[in-house]
């Protein structure tokens, strides 16, 4: 399918409402084509607000369904949890990752399982996880820069994991009105900070991007270390360990150089950190 | 409504950064995270799948397959783009619109992952919208359309229709339908995109000026 005939079918797409085999060919055209696709996005964004179109009825369902889902949940972690390695016991060494072995990355979880997203095999969902960076605009080669991809995703893994512990807290991060860059961290026990960060700008001669926390109650921010971006823009660090109680900020700066002591450059992002509801 | 966002497209707001954190909790495997998002978004997913489907018991699968699909494939999502509502809300209408497809007589579908990767759940593009626009606004926005676009748009959102299907159904030829869809969809995007300007107290004059202009350049970051 060229790429001007699936940019004329965006708003069909979009609505669900091609032909399957139509539908199927777009489909399979976004994630091998790298050419920008607007119109997808753009239209893309509106079919969310048909679904709340006055006139739809609100009804509430009955609360037999909430514990169908919530068993059916239970058993399926149950599940996941006898088919996976349990992770090393232990705490990791300042600074490292929490695994000491690569954390297998969400799509080969769910391969080794046997579970996961439908009926598609191994390939399909590397594939997945390229189209993710082909809409991404990142253009990337599907050769070269799988490994990145992979890296991300294994990042992202580190952070779930992290944030599933008990205790532990969860951040998600997001740009300021200057920055550019997001991501989603976790508090660790000692209050280090494990992060999965992208779309950052890559750093040039001595720039570096420096994480702070700035715990609640105390307005100075606390330097927790710092981390160099090339050109995929993502980013997998851990803060070294610091007081950072519930409701502390956690914020990226872009530094002209390494040691600062107190944000120099422009934050790019900030997040505050959430302890689940228990 | 605290909304703050960067030049890159990323949807920023208080209200899908708390279910992004939830989605974080979800994709480590918390039940009391999943809990929490369900009852947050119940009733919106039942009445969605309630009325592309008018089967009770059909709805209440539906909705059991999206939020498992969710509970799932959480962990592909947290870095997606779009909001975390857009995101589950489309689940429930694929699965929706699929089992309404199963029910007819002469079906292939398309072959689809159960649930929508980060990468086919397209971004929300206008992040100071997202959650600023209440169901008047929306209402004022399907104004803009013919009556012709809005029942087009209706029949393939809620109905799960193809654009033949609904050239069929409608008795129009499907050259018609197909502009229908697209120009309808493209009325209420500009309309969508000019309430920004006149809601949102904040962000009005920049809004009116600065972003409607702005092609959607900003979206696929």
């Amino acid at each position: 399918m060229t790429h001007d005939t699936a940019r004329g079918l965006a708003a069909a797409y979009v609505l669900g409402a091609l032909e399957p085999a139509e539908e199927t060919a777009v489909r399979e055209h976004l994630r091998t084509c790298a050419e920008p696709h607007d119109e997808f996005a753009e239209l893309g964004g509106v079919v969310p607000y048909l679904a709340e179109i006055p006139g739809l009825e609100l009804v509430e369902p009955p609360a037999s369904l909430r514990d169908r889902i919530m068993a059916a949940a239970a058993a399926d972690l149950a599940e996941r949890r006898a088919a996976t390695p349990t992770a090393p016991a232990g705490a990791p060494p300042a600074g490292a990752p929490r695994s000491t072995v690569p954390f297998p990355s969400a799509a080969e979880r769910a391969e080794r399982t046997g579970r996961g997203a439908g009926t598609l095999g191994w390939a399909a969902r590397i594939a997945a996880v390229v189209a993710i960076v082909v809409l991404g605009g990142w253009n990337l080669v599907l050769q070269g820069q799988l490994s990145d991809a992979r890296a991300y995703d294994r990042a992202v893994a580190a952070v779930i994991d992290a944030a599933g512990k008990p205790g532990n807290q969860t951040v998600v991060l997001t740009p300021t009105k200057d920055g550019r860059g997001a991501g989603i961290a976790a508090v660790t026990a000692d209050g280090s900070v494990v992060m999965a960060l992208r779309d950052l700008p890559a750093t040039t001669g001595t720039q570096v991007y420096e994480a702070w926390v700035i715990a609640a109650g105390s307005p100075a921010p606390v330097p927790v270390g710092g981390f160099t971006v090339g050109p995929t823009g993502t980013a997998a660090f851990t803060t070294q360990p610091v007081a950072t109680p519930p409701g502390s900020t956690i914020a990226l700066s872009l530094e002209p150089s390494a040691g600062s002591t107190t944000p120099r450059g422009t934050i790019v992002a900030t997040g505050v950190s959430t302890a689940p509801k228990s | 409504m605290n909304s703050e966002f960067g030049p890159r497209g990323r949807v920023a707001s208080a209200a899908d950064d708390a279910d992004r954190a939830v989605l974080v909790l979800v994709a480590a495997g918390q039940l009391d995270a999943l809990q929490e998002l369900y009852d947050k978004y119940r009733v919106m997913a039942y009445s969605i799948a309630l009325r592309i489907t008018a089967d009770a018991s059909l709805a209440e699968d539906v909705v059991q397959d999206a939020f498992l699909g969710a509970w799932r494939n959480a962990s592909r999502y947290v870095e997606g783009k779009g909001s975390v509502k857009t995101w589950l809300l489309s689940i429930v209408h694929h699965r929706a619109v699929d089992a309404v497809r199963r029910r007819r007589p002469t079906v292939e579908l398309p072959e689809r992952e159960d649930v929508p990767p980060a990468a086919m759940t397209l971004p929300d593009i206008w992040p100071e919208v997202a959650g600023n626009l209440d169901r008047a606004e929306i209402a004022a926005a399907l104004t803009s359309l013919s009556d012709v676009q809005r029942e087009a748009l209706e029949l393939a959102y809620f109905g799960g229709l193809t654009q033949q299907e609904i050239a069929i159904r409608t008795g129009t030829p499907l050259g018609t339908v197909k502009s229908r869809v697209r120009l309808g969809l493209l009325a209420m995007r500009r309309a969508l995109i000019g309430d920004v300007g006149g809601g949102d107290g904040g962000n009005g004059e920049d809004a009116t000026g600065a972003r409607s202009s702005e092609p959607g350049g900003g979206a696929l970051a």
